[in-house]
């Protein structure tokens, strides 16, 4: 009898014994989600600024604040105080970073992130162009009818497309602490009939900027990580065409303490738009040498950058002992031997026959 | 009457309940190339004492451990079931201290310590009082409930690797001198000393135990691999928990949900309170055994109490940690000395017995 | 003999509708005792003397006729039996009482298609008050040399009679046995209710998990008892009491047999899923839009908090108001007489529907859960079982208020471990069959 007492209180403690507390209870249209935030790095503090859909009746509104602070944490904080709820991180889609802010580096930023686990390491980072008041203001007046728009233009099922390079924050901070990889960051402006325009990328080199590449070498980068070139129009004189697979097959060797790569990447096409005389036999060696030549541009600046964007360091990581792994950005990245092919195949010419 | 499948289900859900939080932390932390090497180590000692645990429990069919150290007299029931009840004890409320604090520091970070604490406890103490028969069973419908998100969750997490970090191969043995891999081993030895408690609950067939912990190989390897290889031994080694941060990182859009750790890390927590209510109830088998008079209800009750006032005691994740470091002795003498002192006693009774036959 | 009638008389003198006639029987003087109001006593009459007629043809005495008539019993028995609708027949010479089945008013409903169950294939019979025709329906599904009944009646003031029956080929002796001693060792006790036999055959009355499994169909009866259960029939309780009950029983049906194996397979799932939704669905709610939103979706986060907008009341405040009213709608429908019922449908309906929303006392959304979780609790077998999921899911949001996600994945644990833990005659709840070679699941 005792012991079916026992397990009943049990059971009711169980049930209703923190009754008294409500610690995290904070419902939902009480919290302010921000999905955009841009950081700007003035002098000693950080500038925060926070895009808020703010739901009403019938639209999404948008709201922008502007806070600055010692850290980020004080600076939303200080959001926090000043507004009628409390802002929570926690939906955070995309970080803007200033272009300074990134030339001056962004490690401090990325380890507070990922310590606190508020943000979820899945957020994009973007490399804002402009001032970040003008660019949100911007944004916001031409977003003002449609719904929250901005990272739509990131989502890969909905206006990604491959010449936008996706890093998310947990990529980036790998970069900065692991010995042979870089990532590439998005860079972007406000657009003068779109929201946004894409400018191209920043080459990142353990959480610094130290270049920027078009966005038809982002294109190639992309290509070369066979997330790619899906869907792509491809422009040249004499015709435009559309990359629908790619696949890169690299070989590489280590000789006497110098990388060899040679890489060769293939790529199927469909042609969307062909001027008169231009053969497929023209199309595609003219394809083929104008991507090898860009292929050959972007890796000469990532190069002299000693920025490892395109991850290369991660096939010598058997050739170079541990130790020495540390020194791949200075000692053999810069050494590395790049040899690279490209190689079209045209896989149909759509409705209307092409000369071959 | 068979119940492999109760006890293999049980064996299962409490391993992976261990390895996913700890154990590739330790393992990460404890060598900086090679990790497979650090990782075999355990395994393979793992299974040599489950192999020679099963083996001497074998010598005494329908007998548990306590009644075969009291068969083989006083000292020897000293000597080995003290230290294993401080253990048990110890590991209780490491367990629950420790997993509370995981707890708040993945979700839950407004809610206090001692709600979460009482929850865990409360809810692993109502079905240790319930008795072996519900653990076991419990364990069964939980498997059913969540071993299907823990396993989608686990392969998803491939989603990320790259797997050049898988090199260099070459592994020195350096980590033999460190701390965490001597921790590590908390993965490898909490789980396995039930076999000797449920005998005359359950019978179970040997070869069925040995398949269920090599199925478990993947798992220790992959804890320890997927943050690895997604992050990089540089930028995994500067995380707490490698797993549950590599887990954030999977990003499936059709899914409903955002953050996928959540389920995962919550299944997982299930298994939890499997474990600590297996603990709890080995516990109590001890004390029991030794003061038979006091109703077993009254000393569950008394053991979470007092784990729970511990708990409320230990102010910070260091203090766990210490509390780890320290644990690791006796975790050792439990891991060895109790598999091989159970085979050594059944050798001799049935050398004995023999000589009494003929 | 005087002091024998007198004794009966004494019993039921107060009773308007109790008779004693004086009569003879091939002219020997004879009492007639009964109830008007259960005997039609002139066609009785008219019955036993054509039997009596029938009787001296082959010229027996009298003794051998009243034998032929009924049995022997002593005051105690006789006074029962009149109690039971029989007619007690006295002799006034050699004090005897003969207990003799009469012609009875016809007081009882005839077999007719369930009302508290649906069948969508299968045999539309149910049971009815009596049990001897719920037997003879049994009887009539299971045509087996095996199936064996005994019949108990308890209660010392209050009579009452129990059948028990049970295949003696696939049942366990030992659950028989068990449930004939509980019942035996009982005897005494009043049983007028369910709740009053499972307390006699030694249940605590305080789980909330149902010790039987009833059901109207003697085609379910028949399928439990070729898995090894003992059935009950309680007289006057129009349903058999299966037991032991186990968790399995709230998701099959023995019609599902009746569908080809994928279907049935998917409806046996559909029906865990339906539980399963009930129990997480509202706690989910609180636990997202409350404790843990991290885990929704920014899209469905922002649409949730507009549909929230201006919602005077936290969300858990909110979901136990409008699970209490769906509960009262519920209990009314029950109670209401089916002419009114449906304008307690329109008017929740409404109320439900779009008053509240419209009012801002509740989100949209809300009432899709809410709906959602009542369509999926009816998915359940047993109008019992959903009771207890529907208490169930109380814990689970009161938890979920606490906890957020973790209060729901530790309701269920705790739920999982309840049920684990209940046994009745030493058989798990969770065991798939019971049969006598114990295939054992879970």
């Amino acid at each position: 009898m005792m012991v079916k007492f026992v397990r009943t209180s049990l059971l009711i403690i169980c049930i209703t014994l923190p009754l008294s507390g409500c610690w995290d209870i904070k419902d939902i249209n009480h919290r302010l989600l921000p999905v955009t935030m841009g950081i700007a790095k003035q002098g000693e503090e950080y500038e925060v600024i926070l895009q808020i859909p703010q739901p009403t009746q019938n639209t999404t509104k948008i709201k922008i604040v502007k806070e600055t602070g010692k850290t980020i944490t004080q600076a939303i904080d200080r959001i926090s105080m000043n507004m009628e709820s409390s802002v929570e991180l926690l939906h955070l889609r995309i970080i803007i970073i200033d272009k300074e802010t990134a030339e001056l580096g962004i490690a401090d930023i990325l380890s507070g992130f990922i310590r606190a686990r508020e943000v979820s390491s899945k957020t994009l980072l973007v490399i804002c162009d402009e001032e970040l008041d003008s660019f949100f203001a911007n944004v916001n007046g031409a977003m003002e009818s449609e719904n929250i728009a901005i990272f739509d233009f990131f989502e890969k099922d909905k206006g990604w497309t491959p010449h936008i390079v996706l890093t998310r924050v947990w990529e980036a901070f790998r970069s900065i602490h692991s010995y042979t990889i870089d990532v590439a960051i998005p860079i972007v402006a406000s657009g003068e009939s779109t929201i946004i325009s894409h400018v191209g990328s920043a080459v990142m080199k353990k959480g610094r900027m130290v270049d920027r590449v078009t966005s038809d070498e982002s294109l190639l980068f992309n290509t070369f990580h066979g997330e790619g070139a899906e869907g792509k129009i491809e422009v040249m004189d004499k015709a435009s065409v559309l990359i629908v697979d790619s696949a890169v097959k690299n070989k590489h060797q280590f000789v006497d303490n110098r990388p060899y790569l040679q890489c060769q990447i293939n790529i199927d096409v469909v042609i969307l738009e062909a001027q008169k005389g231009a053969t497929n036999e023209v199309i595609k060696n003219d394809l083929e040498k104008a991507l090898s030549n860009r292929f050959k541009e972007l890796f000469a600046k990532i190069q002299a950058n000693k920025a490892d964007i395109l991850g290369l360091g991660q096939y010598y990581r058997s050739n170079i002992p541990r130790t020495k792994l540390k020194e791949w950005r200075t000692a053999y990245y810069p050494a590395l031997t790049l040899d690279v092919q490209f190689h079209v195949d045209i896989r149909n010419e759509g409705y209307i026959k092409n000369p071959s | 009457m068979d119940k492999s499948l109760h006890v293999i289900v049980m064996y299962i859900l409490t391993h992976l309940a261990l390895i996913f939080f700890v154990y590739p932390g330790n393992i990460i932390d404890s060598t900086t190339q090679g990790h497979w090497a650090a990782i075999f180590i355990g395994v393979a000692v793992h299974f040599i004492f489950i192999y020679l645990y099963m083996k001497g429990l074998s010598f005494f069919p329908k007998k548990d451990l306590i009644s075969i150290y009291f068969g083989a007299g006083k000292i020897v029931s000293i000597i080995f079931l003290l230290p294993l009840a401080c253990y048990l004890l110890m590991i209780n409320i490491i367990t629950i201290r420790a997993y509370s604090e995981i707890i708040t520091i993945v979700f839950l970070s407004n809610t206090p310590l001692w709600a979460i604490m009482a929850l865990l406890l409360s809810i692993s103490t109502f079905i240790a009082i319930s008795g072996i028969e519900t653990i076991f069973r419990t364990g069964i419908l939980l498997m059913i409930l969540f071993l299907p998100p823990v396993l989608f969750v686990f392969f998803a997490s491939f989603q990320n690797v790259d797997w050049h970090y898988f090199l260099p191969l070459n592994s020195d043995l350096g980590f033999f001198a460190k701390r965490e891999f001597y921790q590590s081993f908390f993965a490898f030895s909490g789980g396995f000393i039930f076999l000797g408690f449920v005998q005359p609950y359950f019978s179970y067939s040997r070869k069925k135990i040995l398949l269920a912990a090599v199925a478990l190989v993947p798992f220790f390897i992959f804890s320890v691999y997927i943050p690895i290889l997604t992050f990089g031994q540089a930028t995994a080694s500067l995380f707490t928990l490698p797993y549950v941060v590599v887990v954030d990182t999977i990003n499936i859009n059709w899914l409903m949900f955002d953050r996928v750790t959540m389920f995962f890390l919550l299944s997982l927590i299930t298994f939890i309170f499997l474990f600590i209510s297996l603990i709890q109830w080995k516990t109590v088998r001890i004390i029991n055994k030794c003061i038979p008079a006091v109703n077993s209800v009254y000393v569950i009750v008394a053991l979470s109490l007092f784990t729970y006032l511990v708990c409320l005691f230990i102010p910070n994740w260091k203090e766990v940690k210490n509390l780890f470091w320290w644990n690791s002795m006796l975790r050792f003498y439990i891991l060895i000395a109790i598999p091989i002192s159970v085979y050594m006693i059944g050798l001799h009774s049935k050398r004995g017995g023999k000589q009494n036959d003929g | 003999m005087d002091a024998i009638l007198s004794e009966i008389t004494n019993k039921f003198a107060e009773n308007e509708d109790f008779f004693i006639e004086r009569s003879e029987l091939l002219d020997v003087p004879v009492f007639f005792l009964g109830f008007h109001s259960l005997i039609d006593l002139t066609k009785t009459k008219t019955n036993i003397q054509r039997n009596i007629n029938h009787t001296i043809a082959t010229k027996a005495s009298l003794e051998d006729c009243l034998t032929l008539l009924g049995e022997e019993k002593n005051v105690e028995d006789a006074a029962l039996s009149i109690l039971e609708g029989k007619l007690i027949i006295c002799l006034e010479v050699d004090s005897k009482c003969i207990v003799t089945a009469p012609v009875s008013k016809p007081l009882n409903r005839s077999i007719e298609p369930p009302t508290n169950e649906n069948v969508l294939l299968g045999s539309l019979n149910s049971f009815t008050e009596e049990l001897e025709a719920n037997l003879g329906l049994v009887r009539k599904q299971i045509l087996s040399e095996h199936l064996r009944s005994k019949s108990f009646t308890v209660g010392r003031t209050q009579k009452k009679k129990l059948s028990l029956l049970y295949l003696e080929d696939s049942t366990d002796r030992k659950l028989v046995q068990q449930v004939i001693k509980r019942i035996e060792a009982n005897q005494e006790k009043a049983i007028q209710n369910i709740q009053s036999l499972a307390k006699a055959l030694g249940f605590s009355s305080w789980g909330i998990v149902s010790k039987f499994n009833i059901t109207e169909l003697p085609q379910e009866a028949v399928f439990y008892l070729k898995k090894g259960r003992v059935v009950l029939f309680l007289d006057q309780f129009p349903a058999a009491l299966i037991l032991p009950k186990l968790l399995w029983d709230m998701f099959v049906l023995e019609s599902d047999n009746n569908h080809p194996a994928p279907m049935m397979i998917a409806l046996r799932l559909l029906r865990i899923f339906g539980a399963l939704i009930t129990l997480i669905l509202p706690g989910l709610y609180v636990a997202l839009v409350a404790i843990n939103p991290e885990i929704l979706q920014i899209e469905l986060a922002l649409s949730i908090a507009k549909s929230r907008e201006g919602v005077p009341y936290p969300a858990f405040v909110e979901i136990i108001i409008m699970l209490i009213v769906l509960e009262l709608i519920l209990e009314a429908s029950a109670r209401l007489p089916k002419t009114i019922g449906p304008t307690i449908t329109m008017v929740g309906g409404i109320i439900l529907g779009q008053a509240v929303v419209e009012a801002k006392l509740v989100s949209n959304l809300l009432i899709i859960i809410l709906a959602a979780t009542t369509i999926a609790t009816s998915t359940v077998i047993g109008f019992q079982n959903l009771l207890t999921i529907r208490l169930c899911k109380y814990a689970m949001v009161i938890l979920a208020s606490i906890f957020g996600v973790l209060g729901i994945i530790s309701g269920l644990v705790l739920i999982s471990a309840y049920l684990a833990s209940i046994k009745s005659f030493s058989i798990p709840f969770l065991h798939i069959q019971s049969t006598k070679d114990e295939a054992d699941h879970g």
